[in-house]
């Protein structure tokens, strides 16, 4: 019995040798139990080397692998090849960012952004470490816990219309990030933050599209992360006129 | 599309088609509740309307109520309630999202926060209804 394969579609852009993307079609052995990245991997090794790619964990943990598949942004490591088979499986750079080589995206925008949020415990005064750790009950946990698991996978960038028509939006991930920090019983950094979530490209410029939550391969849902500071920024706000006097959040 | 600053080497910048929101289902959904806002803002406009024929006397106000029996004045607001309608559902649906709702250490389901969101709508509608009818 022949072998099975599948058509494999690779965007390719290769700057040194045409100035635009072009197509590049591979057929590949085919399993039930192999995922995109086991593909590119396959042309890599065995078909064409000059194939650029990000990958890393192979287990959906690193974020590194991401790319349009099939016009949808998808990890390629947890994408399986039988959605597709018979059918050929696409695959472009992810959406929304600048191309740098093949299926390889510009990160610098996302990295910049991120920094700009502050996305660690800021604290007015450290204890010190003879005093112990800074304890949490359960409940604090869980209250920040969902947006810690963002991987940075960028997958949301490429489901937000509003990060490609403004690029200047911070966008889901960052905001979530800022979020999780901002719930965090530890930190005492929400004023920082808020200087540069509550301005006209922050959590104002996301219109509620809400695709962002539904490529999260973390469950993180960026789009209720988003909606939520915005109500906790306008209850701040309100609360600072009626006492003045109650400091920052 | 972003170049994060400028890069040090050649980079492609893909166009963004202005027809992204007829792209995709969800995207498609998410432009039908926008534009149905705008149905929410002509009733409002057509309610400031009122207001005003009222301000402006017994006459300008019959003059408004034989308008608003005109069949294509009725077809409009036929169409105002249904895209309302719609965008009072889409609305429930992400306020539900959004709104976390607990009961001591449990957190509401999505599901009954539209419910409770639908039996106020429902209230509301009663209470307008009674002083409609009995007043």
């Amino acid at each position: 019995m022949a072998e099975a394969t599948i058509a494999m579609k690779v965007a390719r852009y290769r700057p040194e040798h045409a100035g635009e993307p072009y197509v590049d079609e591979y057929r590949v052995p085919y399993r039930e139990d192999m995922v995109v990245l086991d593909a590119l991997n396959h042309i890599k090794d065995e078909i064409d080397g000059s194939l650029a790619y990000r990958w890393s964990c192979r287990m959906g943990v690193c974020g590194s692998c991401g790319a349009m598949v099939n016009g949808k942004p998808r990890l390629t490591c947890s994408t399986f090849l039988r959605e597709f088979h018979p059918k050929p499986a696409v695959v472009e750079p992810l959406r929304h960012f600048p191309v740098i080589r093949d299926l390889v995206v510009d990160m610098t925008d996302f990295m910049e952004k991120l920094k700009e949020v502050k996305p660690w415990i800021i604290r007015k005064e450290e204890k010190p470490v003879e005093e112990g750790e800074y304890l949490q009950t359960p409940e604090e946990v869980d209250a920040y816990k969902q947006f810690s698991m963002c991987i940075n996978c960028m997958l949301c960038y490429s489901a937000c219309p509003v990060y490609g028509r403004d690029p200047e939006f911070l966008g889901p991930a960052v905001i979530a990030l800022a979020r999780r920090y901002n719930l965090d019983s530890r930190d005492e950094g929400r004023a920082e933050r808020r200087e540069v979530l509550g301005v006209d490209w922050g959590i104002w410029d996301c219109t509620f599209v809400g695709e962002c939550t539904v490529v999260c391969p973390k469950d993180v849902d960026p789009s209720a992360a988003i909606q939520r500071e915005k109500v906790a920024t306008t209850t701040d706000a309100m609360l600072s006129v009626v006492l003045p006097h109650r400091g920052g959040a | 599309m972003s170049t994060g600053g400028r890069p040090r080497y050649p980079v492609y910048v893909p166009e963004y088609p202005r027809s992204w929101w007829l792209e995709t289902g969800p995207y498609r959904r998410f432009a039908a509740r926008e534009i149905t806002s705008m149905f929410a803002a002509a009733f409002s406009g057509l309610l400031l309307l009122f207001l005003f024929a009222l301000s402006r006397g017994r006459e300008a106000y019959e003059g408004f109520l034989r308008w608003l029996k005109l069949p294509g004045v009725v077809a409009l607001f036929a169409v105002i309630l249904v895209a309302v309608l719609y965008h009072m559902a889409t609305w429930f649906r992400l306020t539900a999202h959004i709104q976390r709702v607990r009961v001591g250490r449990t957190v509401l389901p999505e599901g009954a926060v539209v419910a409770g969101l639908v039996a106020a709508w429902i209230m509301a509608s009663g209470i307008v209804l009674y002083f409609y009818i009995w007043f």
